[in-house]
C-alpha cells in the first residue's frame, strides 16, 4: 500500500563487532571488539533488527491473548450447536442455516443498501466540509473544525437517543422545522423507508466530521508548490482540484473508504437505539442480528457463524476495495 | 415486567461491543470444575437486581444482618436492561463473575434454565419446596428446571388492569361497568373519541421496542400464549389471530395511537390524549407518581375480555430471586432469599418503598391493600387488582425461545399495523418461522 514508508536501507546488527570498518567507523580507526559486548556465534537482544520487534511485542502479546484466542474459540464455536458448556459438534450446520435463513438477508441487504447509500453521500460531504474548512477565507477555522468534529464525539447511544426524539413523528424537531415549509409531518421511524433514511441521517450526522478531520490532514500535506506550478500553467481550480488535490488525496481517501465500509458493515448501536431493527426488520443489520442471537436467543453456535460470515465479507470488500483504488506500482 | 420490556430498546453496551468476533468468550468449553460453588453459609454475598427493585432490597439487608449476624450483605443496581447481558454473559462463560443471588425476570428465567443447566442453583436441596403454595397461582411452573427440581423463588407479579380516565368515559357518558370486553371497549371507542378527542390506547405500532405485552395478554385473556403447555408452537392459533384481529380493529377505527420513540407514552398520556391504558400492577404507583396533575381522573377495572364472556385476569409478567451455581455461598444466598421473599413484613416493606407487587400470597393480608388510593379518586386499586390474581390464571409457558417468538410477533403486528397484512396470514408466516427456527412443533 502507497502508505507504507519506504523501506530503510538494510543494516547488520553487528555493526560494532565489524573487524573490517564498517559504514559507521570513521577511516583510519579500527573498530575492535570490546569485552563483554556480542561476540561472533552469539546474538543479541537488543540490536537495530530487534528493536522494531520489541516494540511491537506488547500489541502482539495483547492480540495473541485476547484476540487471538477468542478468533479462534469463535470459530470452534460456530462448529457446534448445544447448552452451555455442552457442546456437540455439528460442522457447518450452523453455516447451510445462515444460507437458508431469510433474516440474514434481510440484514445483509439492509447492510448493504446503508452502505451503498451512505458511504458515499458521507465521505462525498465530509470532503466538501473538508474543503470549506481548509480554505484560508473561512473566518474563526478553529470553530469550525471543533463544531464539525464534536458529533463524532457523541456516545453513538447518546446520538441514537437524542435522534430518537428529533425524528419523532409528532414531537420531533424535524418534523416541527419542516412543518415551517408546509411538509406533512413524516414518520421517521414508523415506516420502513423513513426507518432507513433516519439511520442514514444518524451515521452522517456522528461521522461526516471524523472523516473530514482526516481529509483535512491530507489537504494540509499536499505541496502547496503543485498548485503554484498549475496555476502558472493556467489551471482552474476545478482543473486543480481534479489533477492535483484528488490524486494527493487517494491515500487518504481508500483509508475513509476501507474504515467506513468496515464501519458500517459492523453497524450496531444507532439503528439498535433509534428502531430496534424495525419496523418489520428494515433497519436490522447483521450485527445486530448476531447480537439478538448471541444474548437474546443463547444461540452462541448460530451467532459466531454469523460473526465468521461476516468477517468473510468485511476481509473480501477491504481486498476489493485496496485492489480497486490503491495505488498502482 | 412491562416496566422492563418497555424499556428494552435502551442499548445493552456492555455486551453489544462484546458482539462479532468476542462471542467466542461466551459458551466457550470451561471445564466446571474450577467454577464450581459451594454451600457456604456466612461471608458476604452480593445481590444483583435493577432501579427500584434494588433499592427495595436494601431495605431487608438490617433485618437479615441482624437475624444472621454471619453474613453480609451487598446490594448492587446493575441497572435494567443491563442485567440481562451480565448474567447472559456470566452464564455463558461457565458461572464466572456472577452475584450470588440474581433477580431475573419471566421472560428471561425458562431460557437460563433451559440453555444453561448447570448455571442456576438447585434451591429445592437446600428446602425450598416448602414454599410451593405460598405464591400466586401460575407462578410456581416457571422456576421448576427440566431436573424437576426448585431453582428461584417469586418476588414480584403483574396482574393486569385497565387504566381509564373516569372523567372522560363520564364526558362520552360511557358506563365503563358496561365494559365486559374489547367489542364494547372498540364500540364506545368512537364516542370517547367525539367527546374528548383521546384515542383509546397506545402502541409502539413500529415494534421499536418490541413491546408485545398487549397481543400477549390478549391472547392469555384467551388462555393462550406462543406455546402451549407442551412447548409446541402456537402463534398462528384462532386465540392469536383474534388476538392481533382486535389490535387491527383498533388501529382502523382510528382508536390506537401510535406511541414509538423515546416517551411518545408519557407525553400521550400527560397531554390527555389517551382514554385508557391495559398496564401491569406496577403502574399503580408510577402513574400516581409521573401525573400527579391528573390526581382523581384515572381508574381501574379487570381488563376486558379479549372475547365476550371470556376470561378477565391475566399475569402480565413476574420476577424471581436466584442463586448462582458458581456461588462459594449458596446456603447464605438462599438464607437471604427466604427471609426477603417469604415474610409478609418484609415482602409489604418492599412493595411500599419500590412499588414491586408482591407474589407472595399472605402479603396481601396487610391493611394497604385494601386502602383507598387518592390519584384514583378513593378507588381501593390494590385490591381490585389483588381479587384479580385470586380468580386464577393458568401458567404461562414462556419457553427457552420466547425471545424468538416475541420478535417475530412484533414483526407480524407491524406488519398489520404499518401494511394492513392480514392478522391470520401474518401469524402463520411467524409461526412456521418460529417453528423452523426453534426445531419446535406447531400445534394442530
Amino acid at each position: 500500500m502507497s502508505l507504507a514508508p519506504p523501506e530503510p536501507a538494510r543494516t547488520t546488527g553487528t555493526v560494532a563487532a565489524t573487524t573490517n570498518g564498517g559504514a559507521g567507523t570513521p577511516p583510519g580507526r579500527r573498530a575492535t571488539p570490546r569485552p563483554g559486548r556480542a561476540r561472533p556465534g552469539r546474538r543479541r537482544l537488543l540490536t537495530r533488527d530487534s528493536v522494531p520487534y520489541l516494540l511491537i511485542m506488547p500489541a502482539v502479546l495483547g492480540f495473541a491473548i485476547f484476540k487471538a484466542y477468542p478468533i479462534a474459540a469463535s470459530f470452534w464455536i460456530s462448529l457446534t450447536t448445544g447448552n452451555g458448556d455442552a457442546r456437540q459438534f455439528t460442522g457447518l450446520a450452523n453455516y447451510r442455516r445462515l444460507i437458508d435463513d431469510p433474516l440474514f438477508w434481510t440484514a445483509l441487504k439492509n447492510t448493504a443498501l446503508i452502505l451503498v447509500v451512505q458511504v458515499p453521500l458521507m465521505l462525498g460531504l465530509a470532503l466538501l466540509v473538508a474543503l470549506g474548512l481548509n480554505s484560508t477565507k473561512v473566518w474563526l477555522r478553529p470553530l469550525w473544525r471543533l463544531g464539525v468534529f464534536v458529533p463524532s464525539l457523541t456516545g453513538l447511544v447518546a446520538a441514537g437517543v437524542m435522534f430518537s426524539v428529533i425524528l419523532n413523528r409528532d414531537a420531533g424537531l424535524l418534523n416541527w422545522v419542516l412543518s415551517f415549509f408546509g411538509i406533512d409531518p413524516v414518520n421517521w421511524l414508523g415506516s420502513p423507508f423513513w426507518a432507513r433514511v433516519g439511520v442514514v441521517l444518524v451515521i452522517t450526522w456522528h461521522y461526516t466530521g471524523y472523516n473530514a478531520v482526516m481529509y483535512l490532514a491530507g489537504l494540509q500535506g499536499i505541496p502547496k508548490e503543485l498548485y503554484e506550478a498549475a496555476m502558472v500553467d493556467g489551471a482552474g481550480p476545478v482543473r486543480r482540484f481534479f489533477s492535483i488535490t484528488l490524486p494527493q488525496m487517494r491515500p487518504i481517501l481508500l483509508l475513509t473508504v476501507v474504515l467506513s465500509t468496515i464501519g458500517t458493515l459492523q453497524l450496531f448501536d444507532e439503528p439498535y437505539v433509534l428502531t430496534g431493527g424495525g419496523p418489520d426488520n428494515a433497519t436490522l443489520t447483521v450485527t445486530m442480528y448476531l447480537y439478538n442471537n448471541g444474548f437474546k436467543y443463547f444461540d452462541f453456535g448460530y451467532a459466531s457463524a454469523l460473526a465468521y460470515a461476516l468477517a468473510l465479507i468485511v476481509s473480501v470488500l477491504g481486498i476489493l476495495q485496496v485492489r480497486l483504488m490503491g495505488e498502482r506500482r | 415486567m412491562s416496566h422492563q420490556l418497555s424499556r428494552r430498546q435502551m442499548l445493552h453496551l456492555a455486551t453489544a461491543s462484546a458482539a462479532g468476533f468476542g462471542l467466542a468468550a461466551c459458551g466457550g468449553g470451561g471445564s466446571g470444575t474450577d467454577t464450581a460453588g459451594a454451600d457456604g453459609d456466612s461471608g458476604k454475598i452480593t445481590v444483583w437486581s435493577w432501579t427500584s427493585a434494588a433499592e427495595a432490597l436494601r431495605g431487608v439487608v438490617p433485618s437479615f444482618e441482624r437475624d444472621n449476624p454471619d453474613i453480609t450483605v451487598e446490594i448492587q443496581d446493575v441497572g435494567e436492561p443491563a442485567i440481562w447481558d451480565k448474567i447472559t454473559v456470566g452464564l455463558a462463560s461457565g458461572g464466572k463473575g456472577l452475584a450470588d443471588v440474581l433477580h431475573i425476570g419471566v421472560d428471561y428465567l425458562p431460557g437460563y434454565l433451559a440453555k444453561f443447566p448447570e448455571g442456576i442453583a438447585d434451591l429445592s436441596r437446600l428446602g425450598a419446596d416448602k414454599h410451593k403454595d405460598a405464591f400466586v397461582e401460575g407462578l410456581w411452573p416457571t422456576v421448576i428446571g427440566k431436573d424437576r427440581a426448585v431453582h428461584a423463588l417469586p418476588w414480584e407479579v403483574n396482574p393486569l388492569g385497565l387504566f381509564y380516565r373516569h372523567d372522560f368515559f363520564e364526558k362520552a357518558d360511557v358506563d365503563p361497568a358496561s365494559i365486559s370486553s374489547w367489542d364494547d371497549l372498540i364500540a364506545a371507542g368512537p364516542k370517547i373519541r367525539a367527546a374528548t378527542g383521546a384515542q383509546l390506547i397506545g402502541l409502539d405500532k413500529p415494534g421499536t421496542t418490541q413491546d408485545m405485552d398487549f397481543f400477549q395478554n390478549l391472547m392469555q385473556l384467551q388462555g393462550a400464549f406462543y406455546f402451549d403447555q407442551e412447548g409446541k408452537v402456537t402463534l398462528a392459533s384462532p386465540e392469536a389471530i383474534k388476538a392481533l384481529t382486535v389490535i387491527k380493529r383498533l388501529n382502523d377505527g382510528g382508536l390506537l395511537a401510535d406511541t414509538a420513540g423515546q416517551g411518545t407514552w408519557k407525553r400521550l398520556i400527560s397531554q390527555g390524549k389517551l382514554a385508557t391504558a391495559p398496564e401491569a400492577a406496577w403502574a399503580v404507583g408510577y402513574m400516581a407518581e409521573k401525573f400527579p396533575a391528573q390526581s382523581g381522573k384515572w381508574r381501574v377495572m379487570q381488563p376486558p375480555a379479549a372475547v365476550p364472556g371470556g376470561g378477565r385476569s391475566v399475569i402480565v409478567n413476574s420476577t424471581y430471586l436466584a442463586v448462582s451455581n458458581t456461588s462459594k455461598r449458596r446456603k447464605a444466598a438462599w438464607r437471604f432469599i427466604e427471609h426477603a421473599l417469604t415474610k409478609p413484613a418484609e415482602i409489604n416493606r418492599m412493595y411500599s418503598s419500590g412499588s414491586v407487587f408482591p407474589a407472595l400470597k399472605a402479603a396481601y393480608a396487610d391493611p394497604m391493600f385494601n386502602a383507598p388510593h387518592p390519584f384514583y379518586g378513593g378507588q381501593r386499586v390494590l385490591k381490585s387488582l389483588v381479587d384479580s390474581l385470586s380468580s386464577g390464571s393458568e401458567a404461562t409457558n414462556f419457553t427457552s425461545d420466547y425471545s424468538r417468538a416475541l420478535k417475530l410477533a412484533s414483526d407480524a403486528q407491524s406488519q398489520v399495523l404499518l401494511k394492513g397484512a392480514d392478522p391470520a396470514g401474518a401469524l402463520k408466516a411467524a409461526a412456521a418461522q418460529l417453528a423452523q427456527q426453534t426445531g419446535r412443533q406447531q400445534a394442530a
